[in-house]
């Protein structure tokens, strides 16, 4: 009876993990494969890959953020009303009521920040190696889309405290999208539900920051990751050196990987490197994962304790504040907009996007991908560089260099 | 070509192929439909906001020759020599509430100053400051219309 009882229970296990605890390497790649959250790794990986100082890790951590704003997010939506001026009250309600409520809060404002800056990080990082090289160009592509999602749900999140900075901030935001040529009134008067803020405005924001721009975001992180995937990261190339034998555990297989396995013609084969450079992605590759995802949590939680997200006085349409501004990351834009409302509004940001989304359909050939600055991408490696640091610039000029009326002040004083 | 095929395939019959060629057409037109319906449907009918078109009282309530702010409305309303009219306080630079200050009005947000006409003086915003019409109601009160703007001529004599 025990003995059958045992081999049922076994049954409903292995229904549920294929293999057991691996003890073996191969066991460990076996798990790797068989599990619809480890598969996103390969087997085996690039001890390339696997050096710090390559990716810093900014992918993961920009994933690590979206997965703990999703799961701060959710347990907010529990106790927030999405109506003026309730939603304020819910958020004093958090502060004050909930247990734990401002923590989560807190978690959720500043992973967001955080996530703003880290993606950013990510897509220098991803130029400065050359890696949105081929056949990576159309995850470039999809990156671009996933930072202006990333954008998106921040801006779209800024409007729920209904707070005034919330208010203001979107009037400034939304009357920055008023000045897109021909569709500039339609796009503002769509996002506000109306020609004001109010009610049709903070519901629209709250459905498109807790629905629509997650699920868009959600469903490119995997397009994302798995290219990733399929692709190899950069750089695998580099140690590759297909004189020597190929031996190991896993014979070099002559699968390739085309384009989503529509092209006819091979890319990138994701085998054809050394087997000796590389290593299990089970131990060496996860266990570095879940420690970065446990310093990410860490930091996170002491953050939130120390430093409280920001709730001004309930949003009043006929009071501004002075200065009126724009969310940090928006505030390079505004102090363009200070110069000139078109053109620093509408037209740079829109020539930016244009261009980092035909970046790697111009600039072409592998040559020096998968290594920092390398010296034949000194020209492009410039051009960004400049650009990035221009918009820094801005960023924190706008941010802690313009008072009252938009007057130039010094920090310090 | 080979002989074993099926004669279908090998040429395609006119009256099939030009069946197919229908049928793309009228999926994508529906598919094209129903997409603009969908955009269509995120456009409010009925706004819960404010009328754009309301009474602000008789104009016994705006002293002759002063200026009075309508908070709520965003609004200046003018009792000039010659009439009656109004100038929004929305600054058309990012929409920040314009104050009186000297002869005309000034932005806190970014600088923008513009004139008693609400023309642009100085400043990025890239408008003079709208005008709206006023007209006079059934019971003589004064009626802005924010769906009808009008030209730094306008007045409504009273
Ligand atoms: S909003 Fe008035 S100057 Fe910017």
């Amino acid at each position: 009876m025990r003995h059958r009882l045992a081999v049922w229970f076994d049954g409903v296990r292995r229904s549920v993990w294929r293999i057991g605890w691996p003890v073996t390497d191969k066991d460990r790649a076996a798990a790797m494969i068989s599990s619809l959250f480890l598969h996103i790794h390969s087997a085996r990986v690039s001890r390339h890959v696997l050096k710090p100082t390559y990716t810093f890790a900014l992918g993961l951590v920009s994933g690590i953020l979206f997965i703990v704003l999703s799961v701060t997010g959710l347990a907010l939506m529990l106790y927030y009303v999405p109506y003026p001026p309730e939603a304020y009250r819910s958020m004093k309600d958090l502060q004050f009521v909930v247990t734990f409520g401002i923590v989560l809060r807190n978690m959720h404002r500043w992973s967001a920040h955080a996530m703003v800056g880290v993606v950013f990080l990510h897509m220098c990082r991803v130029f400065w190696t050359g890696s949105y090289k081929p056949p990576r160009e159309f995850n470039w592509v999809v990156g671009v889309l996933l930072l202006l999602l990333t954008l998106g749900l921040s801006f779209t999140g800024y409007l729920l405290p209904w707070d005034q900075l919330a208010f203001w901030a979107i009037t400034v935001g939304t009357n920055i999208a008023a000045y897109a040529p021909v569709v500039g009134d339609q796009v503002k008067f769509l996002l506000l539900g109306g020609h004001m803020i109010g009610p049709m405005t903070l519901l629209r924001f709250y459905v498109l920051h807790c629905v629509i721009l997650p699920l868009a975001m959600l469903l490119l992180i995997s397009l994302h990751v798995w290219r990733v995937r399929k692709d190899g990261l950069s750089g695998a190339e580099i140690s590759a050196s297909p004189t020597e034998e190929r031996a190991g555990v896993f014979p070099a297989s002559a699968k390739t990987y085309g384009l989503m396995g529509l092209t006819t013609r091979p890319r990138a084969s994701v085998e054809a490197r050394d087997p000796n450079d590389e290593v299990f992605a089970w131990p060496h590759l996860l266990y570095r994962e879940l420690l970065v995802a446990l310093a990410v949590i860490v930091v996170l939680h002491v953050v939130s304790l120390v430093f409280m997200a920001p709730l001004e006085e309930i949003a009043d349409p006929t009071r501004t504040p002075n200065p009126a501004k724009a969310p940090w990351y928006f505030l390079g834009l505004q102090e363009l907009v200070h110069y000139s409302a078109l053109v620093g509004g509408v037209i740079v940001p829109t020539l930016i996007v244009l261009a980092l989304l035909v970046l790697p359909y111009i600039d072409r050939g592998t040559s020096g991908s998968g290594r920092w600055f390398a010296p034949e991408r000194r020209l492009a490696n410039s051009v960004f560089t400049t650009l990035a640091v221009v918009s820094v610039v801005l960023t924190v000029i706008g941010t802690f260099f313009r008072g009252a009326n938009w007057a130039w002040v010094w920090p310090w004083k | 070509m080979t002989t074993d095929r099926p004669r279908l395939l090998e040429r395609p019959d006119p009256v099939r192929r030009s069946m197919f060629a229908i049928g793309c057409i009228a999926i994508g037109a529906a598919t094209a439909g129903f997409l603009a319906a969908t955009l269509r449907f995120f456009v409010p009918n009925v706004l819960y906001e404010p009328s754009r078109r309301f009474d602000i009282g008789p104009p016994s309530g705006f002293p002759p020759g002063a200026v009075t702010f309508l908070p709520d409305r965003r609004l200046y309303v003018f009792n000039g020599t010659d009439g009656f009219y109004t100038i929004s306080s929305v600054c058309t630079h990012l929409g920040c509430n314009v104050k009186r200050g000297g002869p005309g009005f000034a932005c806190p947000c970014h600088g923008s100053q513009f004139n008693e006409n609400g023309q642009v003086v100085q400043g990025p915003a890239p408008k003079p400051l709208a005008w709206y019409s006023l007209s006079l109601s059934p019971h003589a009160h004064l009626v802005v219309d924010l769906d009808h703007p009008v030209t730094p001529e306008f007045r409504l004599r009273a």
